[in-house]
């Protein structure tokens, strides 16, 4: 005769379906205007991808990796953080760095190869992208403990791929965050895939929030492509943190409808007409449809937030070209608190043979 | 206009500045397969298939011994060393090195010198050889001590001549006061063999080196014998006709080395002889007498000894007899 | 003064950095109330608390990540991993993230984390024990690596990492936790983790070395000198960023250098100060360079067999050989010998080989086996020593 010892239920969340019918009343305080923001923040971000992307394909942004179909992950987890939460994201959480704080020309610098994008001035604490995947995860987890040593009311988002839920890194943190019972949230940006590795080649789980139960925390999925659902499930379990109730991880499905990255042809491992449907479930047109339908969004308010948002992002973007780029010589800077002896040889070496020092020179 | 695709244009369908209808077409793709990228971050470049590399010729490989060690070959020295060595003016090879696998070591450069002038270095040969080898063994085996003094030879002596015969009779006088001085002694055997008869060796200089022929019976003769014995035999070693038989086996030697300058010397003892006496340059000297002042020649004496067969009391002896033989008048 | 062990003294300096700033914690498997494997962190957590002295899962990379968000939050996190063996998996995030936050964030983020970690062989211990992986480490760029030698430099080194603002790897060698042993006190005092030691000065060749090799060189020295050898010694101790310069000064001084360390030979660290010494020293060398290391292969495991290779005239042959004290190098890892049958033939085979060796040491140099490795250096000895 055999006992159930343990019984886990993966519980899953939507507010609004592809169509952009609502399939539940929506969260207390979800109303047009923090619905018309979230909408504007999505806009915001594919506008700018968009604009990355053209920047890189005529030369002028290194690789760069979209986030085209998947804003609402990180929209709507950013938007349940507050002003001194940190988030600790991969490489592919633009929207929800602009929502935080960074600006275009931030994100422009990072993707750019500028190390001045690696930090932003109205998001001090944040992290950076972190690109080893799932290398970020235990960070979070000692950011949540730093916070719960000093007895902070605050917590902590890291946001990974499906990917990175096969690394040993994600357990170990997840583990951590459970025996210690750490406020930080791990939300698993599910786009099925992983470069040219599908998630049925990723793992047997039947779903990537099961992987919670072996570290012993809460585990639950989401619509990743309703804005309103990743919102409202990373706000409970943000607020469970911050009371002290533990780390959740939260797996928001969504569909990767760009290449892995610029550098990458998808075309090679899947077929376009694999994709297309996807484009039926994308977070901006299901948002988009609701507003609409309820009224909260006219076609002027559609024509002016694009003006708007292009004409930020075209702006930014020339602020970053303008940008001009650091002396050679500062890369020796702050490779230590101090700038050892024979760094500092080799800056000066640096510094002799740099265009600058040679124009200064020549003056 | 970001391209929709990476890929080649097959061709332009409107020309730069063209006015184009919204939706018309401007280009036209090869529908070649999309180039590859080969990568999903950065860029690899062109690629262009690489050309077949017709294949290197096989480098013949060096034999290791090939290289002889010919005049010019590199010696092995560390930068240090070869610092020293320039600062120096040392030719380090010239040098033999003294450390692991023949490396020249700073001891090395620094024995070899200071300045050196051009000269060249000659392999001795000859007498010259003859002379390097014998020394260096008597060093090695003597063990010398020299008793110095003067025999006043005013009362025959005239001023010039040669003074050989007196010379070899007063030494035939020392061997007979003293004739352990006139023996050859074995050291390893430590025996000691004392001649009755005197075969004198006389020291000969020439241009090209010394050599010493051997008056045979020199305290047996009669002077003029001696005299046209020594004539002959300095003639004849001048002239480098003198057999070696005449060069063999002195049971003691003279050497008037003052004829030219010097008063005294240590002169080195030859093995298995004991003694070598040395005669210097006779020199005016004003004495004291019972009335004043007198001048007359002094000739300066030197008796050279190997210590462990013969003592002090013995050379002084010899000397001693050798002078009184010298300060007769005739 | 007392005389304490190295690692009482590694533990006072935890102790005196935890009480002076209250962002210094440790953590680590097996650190809070089993005070560390090896007792480096004994007493701590009754002294400052469940959440200062933390018992951690099992997981190495996970241990080093935490630290990195930790040390990024404001916290000074002092990691233990338990054997240098294990810290492999810490590469990720020391090469990838706490060596490159501060440059990275242009100082926005930075990562004051120390991971101290055993290292070296000599305590008999089973595989994976006797790692001496520092070469690994100095190659990563705003990473400081730190390995002392003694009780007192243990105690300096660690308050100053301490006290300090970048990522540090300090590596205790687990031999000298009990065998090193000075008089000293908890006086508070750092020293500088720029620059090399020198621990004795001399005229004929110097010494680097660091790590167990420091107390074998400083033997070494001392034998020398009985022979009129005098040897400048220096402990390197911070090994990044490396002061070349006192070691350069030191060789220009003497001409001829050896470096020893215990790591295996080929990618050494050993390599890096040979390169920078015949970089700047290269006029004033009497002599080739010379390191002294470990073998190329995996350290062989403790057994109950006697050294293989037993002295030092034996082993001191031709330049190249193992110097004198590779007596003390070799059987951390030769002296345990090999485990097993075929094993035992590999010992026979070594065996006659030593007996060649020393053989030719004799033909080789007529003032004694010993003396093989000075003379390779161009050191004459004055006095002629007695045959191998």
């Amino acid at each position: 005769m055999q006992n159930v010892v343990a019984h886990f239920d993966i519980n899953s969340t939507r507010y609004l379906d592809a169509a952009g019918k609502l399939t539940q009343p929506l969260p207390v305080g979800m109303d047009k205007a923090a619905l018309t923001a979230l909408y504007r923040a999505l806009v915001r971000t594919r506008t700018f991808d968009a604009k990355a992307v053209a920047l890189q394909r005529t030369g002028r942004l290194g690789t760069y990796a979209s986030s085209i179909g998947q804003e609402a992950v990180s929209v709507g987890a950013a938007s349940a953080m507050r002003a001194d939460d940190i988030l600790v994201p991969s490489f592919r959480e633009h929207g929800g760095q602009l929502w935080r704080g960074a600006t275009p020309t931030e994100l422009f610098l990072y993707w750019g190869g500028d190390e001045r994008g690696n930090y932003f001035a109205k998001a001090p604490h944040d992290f950076p992208n972190c690109v080893p995947v799932g290398s970020h995860a235990p960070h979070a987890a000692g950011v949540a403990l730093a916070l719960k040593l000093r007895k902070e009311a605050r917590a902590v988002v890291c946001i990974f791929g499906d990917g990175a839920t096969s690394k040993g890194d994600v357990y170990e943190a997840m583990n951590f965050a459970g025996t210690w019972q750490l406020p930080v949230v791990f939300v698993i940006s599910n786009n099925q895939w992983a470069i040219s590795v599908p998630l049925k080649l990723q793992t047997a789980t039947q779903a990537l929030a099961q992987k919670a139960i072996s570290a012993g925390i809460v585990g639950e999925q989401v619509d990743g492509n309703d804005v309103v659902a990743v919102h409202a499930v990373v706000d409970a379990a943000l607020a469970r943190a911050r009371k002290g109730e533990g780390p959740s991880v939260i797996e928001a499905v969504t569909y990767r409808l760009g290449d892995h990255t610029t550098a990458d042809d998808a075309s090679r491992y899947r077929k376009d007409a694999d994709v297309t449907p996807h484009w039926q479930e994308e977070p901006i047109r299901r948002l988009s449809q609701y507003l609409a339908g309820a009224g909260f969004w006219t076609k002027t308010d559609e024509d002016a937030l694009l003006k708007q948002v292009n004409a930020e992002i075209d702006a930014a973007a020339d602020a970053y070209l303008a940008t001009p780029a650091p002396d050679p010589s500062v890369m020796f800077d702050y490779t230590y608190a101090q700038l050892p002896a024979d760094l500092l040889a080799q800056k000066q070496s640096v510094l002799a043979s740099s265009p600058t020092s040679m124009r200064q020179a020549a003056e | 206009m970001p391209s929709p695709r990476s890929g080649y244009i097959k061709h332009l369908l409107a020309k730069p500045h063209e006015r184009v209808k919204v939706g018309g077409p401007i280009v036209e793709f090869d529908d070649a397969p999309h180039v590859d990228t080969g990568t999903v971050v950065g860029d690899l470049g062109i690629q262009a298939p690489p050309a077949a590399a017709p294949p290197a010729p096989a480098k013949p490989r060096p034999s290791p011994s090939a290289a002889p060690k010919a005049a010019g070959a590199k010696v092995s020295a560390s930068p240090a060393v070869r610092a020293l060595a320039r600062e120096r003016g040392v030719d380090l090879a010239q040098l033999t090195g003294s450390g692991p696998n023949g490396t020249i070591t700073r001891a090395d450069v620094e024995r070899a010198g200071g300045e050196k002038p051009a000269g060249g270095a000659v392999p001795l040969a000859g007498i010259r050889r003859s002379m390097a080898i014998n020394m260096a063994k008597a060093h090695a085996e003597i063990v010398p001590a020299t008793v110095w003094d003067e025999a006043d030879i005013g009362s025959w002596w005239s001023g010039q001549g040669d003074i050989t015969v007196r010379l070899i009779r007063a030494v035939a006088a020392g061997c007979v006061a003293e004739p352990v001085l006139n023996s050859w002694y074995d050291g390893e055997a430590m025996t000691l063999e004392t001649f009755k008869r005197i075969d004198l060796g006389i020291a000969v200089d020439f241009v090209g080196g010394l050599i010493v022929p051997v008056v045979r019976d020199a305290g047996g003769r009669a002077p003029a014998a001696l005299r046209a014995e020594v004539d002959r035999l300095k003639t004849a070693a001048r002239a480098r006709t003198l057999p070696a038989a005449e060069l063999r086996n002195p049971t003691i030697t003279l050497s008037n080395f003052g004829m030219l300058a010097g008063l005294q010397a240590a002169l080195v003892v030859v093995p298995p002889q004991v003694a070598i006496v040395g005669a210097g340059r006779i020199s005016q000297r004003a004495i004291p007498r019972a009335h004043g002042l007198a001048f007359t020649h002094v000739l300066p004496l030197s008796l050279t000894f190997d210590h462990r067969v013969a003592t002090g009391g013995e050379a002084g002896r010899f000397l001693k007899a050798m002078i009184d033989d010298l300060e007769k008048n005739a | 003064m007392p005389e304490i062990a190295m690692v009482q003294a590694i533990n006072l300096a935890l102790a005196r950095g935890m009480a002076e700033d209250e962002r210094v914690i440790v953590l680590g498997e097996d650190v809070g109330v089993d005070g560390g494997v090896f007792r480096a962190t004994d007493g701590l957590f009754a002294r400052f608390g469940a959440d200062r002295v933390r018992d951690t899962p099992l997981a190495e990379a996970g241990i080093g990540g935490i630290s990195v968000g930790l040390a990024a939050a404001g916290f000074k996190p002092v990691a233990e991993i338990q054997f240098s063996g294990f810290i492999f998996p810490l590469i990720d995030q020391l090469n990838n993230h706490a060596s490159r936050f501060r440059t990275r964030t242009h100082g926005h983020l930075t990562c004051p984390l120390i991971i101290r970690t055993p290292c070296g062989g000599g305590i008999h211990a089973p595989e994976h024990h006797s790692e001496s992986p520092e070469a690994m480490f100095t190659n990563i760029p705003g990473l400081r690596v730190i390995i002392p030698s003694s009780p007192r430099r243990a105690y300096g080194l660690l308050l100053a990492a301490m006290r300090g603002a970048d990522p540090v790897v300090f590596m205790e060698p687990t031999k000298l936790y009990r065998g090193a042993r000075e008089e000293m006190t908890d006086d508070g005092k750092d020293l500088p983790v720029d620059r090399c030691f020198v621990l004795r000065e001399g005229t004929d060749v110097t010494l680097v070395a660091w790590g167990a090799m420091v107390p074998e060189a400083l033997k070494t020295a001392a034998e020398w000198e009985a022979k009129g050898v005098s040897a400048e010694v220096i402990d390197v101790a911070t090994l990044k960023p490396l002061d070349a310069e006192t070691i350069v000064n030191s060789v220009r001084k003497t001409g001829r250098c050896v470096i020893v360390h215990e790591a295996p030979l080929t990618g050494g660290f050993g390599g890096e100060i040979a390169a920078r010494v015949a970089q700047d020293a290269f006029g004033a060398l009497l002599a080739p360079i010379e390191r002294i290391a470990g073998y190329d292969t995996v350290m062989p495991l403790p057994s109950s067999r006697t050294s293989i290779c037993p002295t030092r005239r034996a082993s001191a042959a031709p330049s190249r050989a193992p110097w004198p004290t590779h007596e003390h190098i070799q059987p951390a890892r030769s002296r345990r010998g090999f485990a097993g049958g075929r094993d035992r033939r590999l010992a026979c085979r070594r065996r006659r080989s030593c007996r060649r060796r020393r053989a030719a040491a004799r033909g080789r140099d007529r003032q004694g086996g010993g003396r093989g490795a000075l003379a390779a250096l161009g050191i004459h000895q004055a006095s002629p020593g007695k045959a191998a």
